[in-house]
């Protein structure tokens, strides 16, 4: 026969303080980690095209720099941001659409005519005019933009 | 077990857990729970106020928008605005309760008199909490409450105006009047609570807290 080890008053007192306890800044510590977190869990919103100008303008062999404004949201504020995407094409028919943000860090590239390459002044990047890595610390080619072509305008898909 | 030990044996925290929770108390009734109920309260208005801040902006063009964003858009944002918006009325009536269970027991007289003091001190304090805090969502209740409220204040003799112009920052209120608001919403008056809290505290501990009067007394 085991012996019963009998539940004393303030035994049971003191295990019920610690119960509610704990329950009670559970009740408040996870909403309070969902509260914090939850704002960096929200998806992109939906992208849609964008329109950046007229293929008229794009230099065949030579990437042109392309701005559109964009709206966007973040938190309470909608604001007005602008986007530079660097449009490239061999034969005026296949359009290639890079976005200017070095995929090392995030700084801007710059495309450098004499030298026929992006250079990234933050850390030395270096792409060639395809967006491919040539030099310098950036682990892959420039993102590219889905691209459409409509009544001579050029289009992204990007938000 | 052998790490509260270790502990125990460099910070002596056991003996100031005894004498916070081990501490002798006379026979009283659950009157006397009200002292315990407002500092719970008063917790959670910390707990639910420090996360308000998180994403609250106290300016007029951002203020009204950034409680939307809490209220509407935010994972249990709703719940945080919540718990701060019901319990800054509880903190007042709670308040208010406990003075009046005090007052009526007699227990601020001898030796309890800086009990009392720092307890009446905490009262205006979480009084200001009330009115400062009214402001912050910046709707049009909060705007005309804290209008007339300042208002309220220009009636005083000789240096009326005066009072008025300093709460508010200015003639108007203005984005002035929302950032000192804010500012002594969650600075000021937090460290006055806190610094009332821990003399009202040390002393319930220190004194002890009094007997129900019975009928001979």
């Amino acid at each position: 026969m085991s012996e019963e080890k009998p539940i004393t008053r303030r035994s049971f007192l003191a295990t019920a303080v610690w119960a509610i306890g704990g329950l009670i800044s559970a009740g408040l510590g996870i909403p309070a980690i969902a509260y914090l977190i939850g704002p960096a869990l929200r998806s992109r919103a939906a992208e849609t095209w964008i329109a950046l100008g007229s293929t008229s303008k794009v230099e065949l062999g030579t990437p042109t720099l392309f701005r559109a404004r964009i709206q966007r949201q973040t938190g309470w504020i909608v604001n007005e941001e602008e986007l530079s995407v660097y449009v490239l094409t061999q034969d005026a028919r296949d359009y290639t659409a890079m976005s200017n943000i070095c995929t090392h860090l995030g700084c801007r590239v710059r495309w450098i005519a004499d030298r026929g390459e992006f250079y990234c002044p933050c850390h030395n990047g270096v792409f060639d005019k395809a967006g491919q890595v040539v030099s310098g610390p950036p682990p892959r080619p420039l993102d590219r933009y889905e691209t459409r072509v409509e009544n001579g305008q050029i289009y992204i898909l990007g938000g | 077990m052998r790490v509260a030990d270790w502990l125990d044996e460099r910070l002596g925290w056991r003996r100031v857990w005894e004498a916070i929770f081990l501490r002798k108390v006379p026979k009283v009734n659950w009157l006397y729970t009200l002292g315990s109920a407002t500092l719970f309260v008063a917790v959670n208005q910390m707990v639910t106020g420090i996360l308000l801040t998180i994403y609250y902006v106290p300016t007029p063009d951002q203020a009204y928008a950034s409680v939307q964003y809490i209220t509407t858009q935010v994972p249990a944002g709703w719940l945080i605005r919540g718990l701060h918006h019901w319990g800054a009325s509880a903190m007042v009536v709670l308040s208010v309760l406990h003075m009046l269970r005090v007052i009526l027991h007699g227990s601020f007289k001898f030796p309890r008199e800086v009990t009392w003091f720092t307890g009446v001190g905490l009262l205006l304090v979480v009084i200001g909490f009330g009115f400062t805090g009214y402001l912050l969502p910046w709707d049009q209740k909060a705007f005309w409450a804290t209008t007339v409220g300042t208002r309220i204040a220009s009636v005083t003799p000789l240096i009326g105006d005066s009072l008025m112009r300093i709460l508010r920052g200015g003639a108007e209120l203005s984005a002035v009047t929302l950032a000192r608001f804010f500012g002594v919403h969650i600075w000021v008056l937090p460290v006055g609570l806190t610094a009332l809290l821990l003399v009202h505290l040390y002393l319930v501990i220190r004194v002890g807290i009094s007997a129900p009067p019975g009928p001979e007394e």
